[in-house]
């Protein structure tokens, strides 16, 4: 027992020595958080909108006037043709054009009917396609102001409540996936580098020649890390609390079981890293690119694993993130209950048992 | 002539690496035959449930023109609200439609259809889309089903909308991100890759053999960008080959005007790899330091979410990045066709940030300190 | 007005790292064509002060001359007329035989032609004819410093740097390693060595002992032996080293 806390404590030495990368990891969160909960949204707020049409006719002039008092629209530019619209759009100066018909008041008042063309920019397709929403919402006002005179038309509109972020934060999203990101970045790649960074050096071997056996080195290497993690796990929480105003509903305990299952999940990815690779560049390339794209891909974190072909959705399946985000959104912002998450919990804790078991094997065979 | 050499030995050492090349052709094989169907932000297969208090052909026909569109998929018909707010908690529904018990009367009445739907917004894009769908089936077959009103046929001025979409008609969201995630490979390969090299070095001592010779400290950091742009040129000729061959994509824009924005890119992210390598002891901290750079970067691009939506101190912040000039030109050449003239202003930046980036790689190698 | 004489003219030169002081102010001389033994414990500051005479490191207060060159001011030229081999053995093992020895001609600037031909005679002369498309990494310690030693010679520098040459090897490889150095200083290369080995000092011409920063001593090995009454020069070098306060 003694020897084995010398050796934790070794651990310990090392990784604070090195005072950027503790910096770092300590730090990085910090800024994920603040990034992902204030910057990173995927709201429109303030689309520019080119008009083509004759600013002189009355109907046109009206219909600009109502799209540019719309808080997320705002009118840049009067454009002689429509040719010049791709142009705008290549320059990147505008977001959509709306395109009024020559004589429009007069085909409106006379005709009865007035046509108006919406040009987005497809390159952006969600974008586009909200920015296309508003304009049609604004024109949709104003069609209906053109009927009120007429008679009224009741058109359904469902009521429609949103459930569990009722103004519908990106953050509520984004919290539980930075903590998934990081948690394992911090945990396996560390881990990995670590271990691999002995193994080079060939103390790796002094260690295991050591009264202390395979898996005791192992475990004094993990529990440094375990607790930086927990550090950082308290600093998201923290900052998502209290700075981004995400709610912490459900019971903090069962968040933090369910973290450390997930973190012992993320140490038996960066042993397995260990074990694979031959060299710090190795392990590094492995757990930095082979890790980060995956895990921030098919997490759910950004793109939603729905949406994507089945087999993908399979290959997500087997990222131990996606679960661990899956049930931290249900603590965390739905406020259930264990009895709701069981069925991650379960497939989390076959995943962590499967990485550890194979993970400690392959290092004492390799050895 | 000394660069020759250099160079030379830069290049036999990146083929001789057991780990390099093969990363450097996978990498982008992979994001390009994989990401692609993966990043996708269209939302389909949304789970819905139905509470239906009414039970009649009308409910049941909405509930139908619902399934019919395509987005949905209905999980459960069920009596009891409360039954289906338990399924949205364990994640079984995104999407709830409840259909209050005087539905068909209302129908045919002509009055406003008394539904409601509530939809699971903590992923905030998937939540609103997904009413968006509901809300537009309940129009249509409220379009469709309700009693034509004569008035309505003659009310008066109508405005005849139509939109289209540019350069993407079908908003095929793939097309969106192809020249994004070619961003991303090159980034990360290059930044990567050149932030181990001097530090790597200097582990095994060998700068130190370097340092003691009279060799220009420009022409060492220069050799060891060159090959990136090297690295950097093949990964955006695969890429763009494996778009046109898997995806049927075309650049619709100058291929000459893309690599020469990559090469610009090179500049920066070799640049500051070499830079980090330079302030860094050890692999492992060169590494951290470059993985926390490249996610701040890629985080505040526009790559995954617009820069128009930031709040204006982080759109400010964005201007530093090299990536969004790199990303935004990438995009705009590659689906709008831009030209140089379109993309001076992102053409500028990264040359700038690259400018900096390489002289200051240069002057933070010391030989002697 | 000694620099014809002497290649290496050191005047009061001091290193300080923060309140350390790894140097303190050293003066001595090294003359052309002389092997010039560097001794001193680990820590003794005998990296550092070589470090500075090869232009990888900038003196606090001090300086001197190496081949008629200000240390101060002039490292690049100074770079171009030594030869350098450090303990760390660095030449790049990922590279064959031959194509670290072309890196390193081209770097001095030698052409083409000439590197070839150097590097032919150079094998012939290690013997290593056989392995020149070896990898570097691939070859036994022994070969690899022999290597690094020639290459450090490539461009007939007026003195070569060895910084502890013939660590971890064995006696035979050493011995043939010294008449490799003492070939190449009759032909007329001055040799600056560290080194742990105290057989190895009494190769050398004159030897300087440096303590805690200091230069305890500097004459002759005889000379040595007898001013301090000891057999060798491991009795001497332990007489002086047991004087040192710091570790």
């Amino acid at each position: 027992m003694k020897e084995f806390l010398s050796f934790i404590k070794k651990e310990f030495r090392h990784i604070f020595r090195d005072r950027r990368t503790i910096l770092i990891v300590l730090v990085m969160p910090i800024v994920q958080i603040i990034l992902f909960g204030f910057a990173v949204s995927t709201e429109v707020h303030d689309a520019r909108v080119d008009v083509v049409g004759d600013l002189a006719d009355p109907s046109v002039r009206q219909t600009v006037a109502r799209i540019d008092q719309n808080p997320y629209l705002h009118v840049t530019a009067v454009l002689g043709s429509v040719a010049e619209v791709a142009e705008r759009f290549r320059a990147g100066k505008s977001d959509v054009a709306v395109c009024f018909e020559r004589n429009f008041d007069e085909r409106l008042r006379h005709y009865d009917k007035a046509f108006i063309r919406i040009l987005g920019d497809g390159s952006d397709p969600n974008t586009a396609q909200m920015i296309v929403n508003y304009v049609n919402g604004v024109l949709s006002t104003v069609q209906s102001e053109l009927s009120a005179s007429e008679g009224t038309q009741t058109a359904s509109f469902p009521h429609v409540q949103y459930m569990y972020n009722p103004a519908v934060r990106s953050s509520y999203n984004f919290v539980p996936g930075v903590m998934g990101l990081i948690l394992m970045l911090v945990c396996s790649m560390m881990t990995a580098i670590s271990i691999v960074r002995e193994k080079e050096s060939g103390t790796l071997e002094l260690l295991l020649v050591s009264p202390i056996r395979p898996v005791g080195v192992i475990v004094s290497k993990a529990i440094p890390y375990l607790a930086l993690s927990l550090i950082n796990l308290v600093t998201i929480l923290l900052l998502a609390r209290f700075v981004l105003g995400v709610p912490l509903r459900g019971s903090l305990f069962l968040l933090a079981v369910m973290s450390v299952l997930f973190i012992l999940a993320s140490l038996g990815i960066g042993l397995l890293i260990s074990v694979v690779s031959a060299t710090q560049k190795t392990a590094l390339l492995i757990s930095g690119m082979g890790l980060t794209m995956p895990t921030m891909i098919f997490s759910g974190i950004i793109f939603p694993c729905e949406s994507m072909p089945v087999i993908l959705q399979y290959v997500s399946d087997i990222i131990p993130a996606k679960w661990y985000i899956i049930m931290v959104k249900k603590i965390m912002i739905e406020g259930v209950g264990f009895s709701y998450i069981y069925p991650e919990f379960i497939i989390l804790l076959v995943m962590t048992l499967f990485l550890l078991v194979v993970s400690v094997r392959l290092f004492k065979r390799r050895l | 002539m000394v660069l020759l050499y250099l160079l030379e030995k830069e290049f036999k050492q990146f083929f001789r690496d057991p780990g390099l090349p093969k990363m450097a052709i996978a990498f982008p094989v992979l994001m390009m035959l994989v990401f692609p169907f993966a990043v996708s932000m269209e939302i389909r297969n949304v789970d819905l449930v139905v509470v239906d208090s009414n039970r009649s052909v009308a409910s049941s026909k909405l509930v139908e023109s619902c399934t019919a569109s395509g987005y949905f998929n209905l999980v459960e018909v069920c009596d009891d609200p409360a039954r289906a707010m338990q399924l949205m908690d364990r994640n079984k529904a995104d999407a709830i439609l409840t259909i209050e018990s005087d539905f068909d009367r209302c129908l045919e009445r002509g009055e406003a259809l008394p539904v409601g739907v509530k939809v699971n917004t903590i992923n905030g894009t998937k939540g609103s889309i997904g009413a968006g769908y509901l809300t537009s089936c309940i129009q249509r077959y409220y379009a469709e089903n309700a009693p034509t009103q004569p008035t309505t046929a003659a009310a008066g001025p109508q405005l005849d909308v139509s939109s289209k979409y540019y350069f993407n008609t079908y908003l095929d969201y793939k097309k969106f991100m192809v020249p994004a995630l070619i961003v991303i490979a090159i980034t990360m390969l290059t930044g990567f890759f050149p932030a181990l090299n001097i530090v790597s070095e200097k582990e095994r001592g060998t700068i130190e053999q370097i340092n003691v010779t009279p060799v220009n400290r420009g022409a060492f950091i220069l050799c060891k960008l060159i090959p990136y742009w090297l690295v950097a040129f093949f990964v955006l000729t695969a890429c763009l080959l494996i778009a046109r061959w898997v995806f049927g994509y075309t650049c619709a824009g100058s291929v000459g005007l893309m690599y020469f924005f990559t090469a610009g890119n090179i500049l920066v992210t070799a640049g500051m790899g070499l830079l980090i390598s330079n302030y860094s002891d050890n692999a492992q901290q060169a590494m951290f330091v470059t993985w926390f750079f490249m996610m701040v970067f890629m985080l505040v691009s526009g790559i995954f979410t617009p820069i128009a939506s930031m709040p204006g101190w982080a759109q400010a912040i964005t201007y530093l990045n090299p990536m969004r000039y790199y990303a935004d030109a990438m995009r705009g050449i590659y689906i709008k066709g831009s030209s140089l003239a379109d993309v001076w202003t992102d053409a500028a930046g990264l040359l700038t940030i690259g400018a900096a980036m390489v002289s200051w790689a240069i002057l933070s190698y010391k030989k002697t300190n | 007005m000694n620099e014809n004489t002497d290649i290496i003219i050191v005047e009061q030169l001091t290193k300080k790292f923060g309140n350390f002081t790894a140097v303190d102010h050293i003066s001595f001389r090294v003359h052309r064509g002389e092997i010039f033994g560097f001794l001193g414990a680990n820590g003794a500051g005998k990296t550092t002060a070589m470090k500075i005479l090869c232009g990888l490191s900038l003196p606090t207060s001090g300086g001197g001359t190496v081949n008629g060159y200000d240390l101060c001011r002039e490292q690049e030229k100074i770079k171009r007329h030594i030869g350098y081999m450090s303990q760390k053995f660095s030449l790049y093992a990922d590279l064959k035989v031959w194509e670290n020895i072309r890196l390193f001609g081209g770097i001095y600037g030698l052409s083409g032609k000439r590197i070839r031909q150097k590097s032919d005679e150079m094998l012939r002369y290690l013997n290593m004819t056989d392995l020149r498309d070896e990898l570097v990494g691939d070859l036994p310690l022994g070969w690899k410093q022999k290597l690094a030693f020639s290459i450090a010679l490539i461009h007939e520098p007026a003195i070569v740097f060895l910084d502890e040459p013939t660590g971890g090897v064995d006696p035979e490889t050493r011995r043939l390693f010294w008449d490799l150095i003492c070939e190449t200083a009759e032909a007329g290369t001055t040799i600056f060595v560290t080194t742990h080995y105290m057989d190895e000092a009494e190769y050398c011409d004159r030897v300087s002992i440096m303590v805690d920063g200091v230069i305890a001593d500097l004459d002759t090995p005889a000379a040595l032996k007898q001013r301090h009454q000891a057999a060798d020069m491991d009795a001497v070098f332990r007489k002086l080293a047991y004087q040192a306060k710091r570790e």
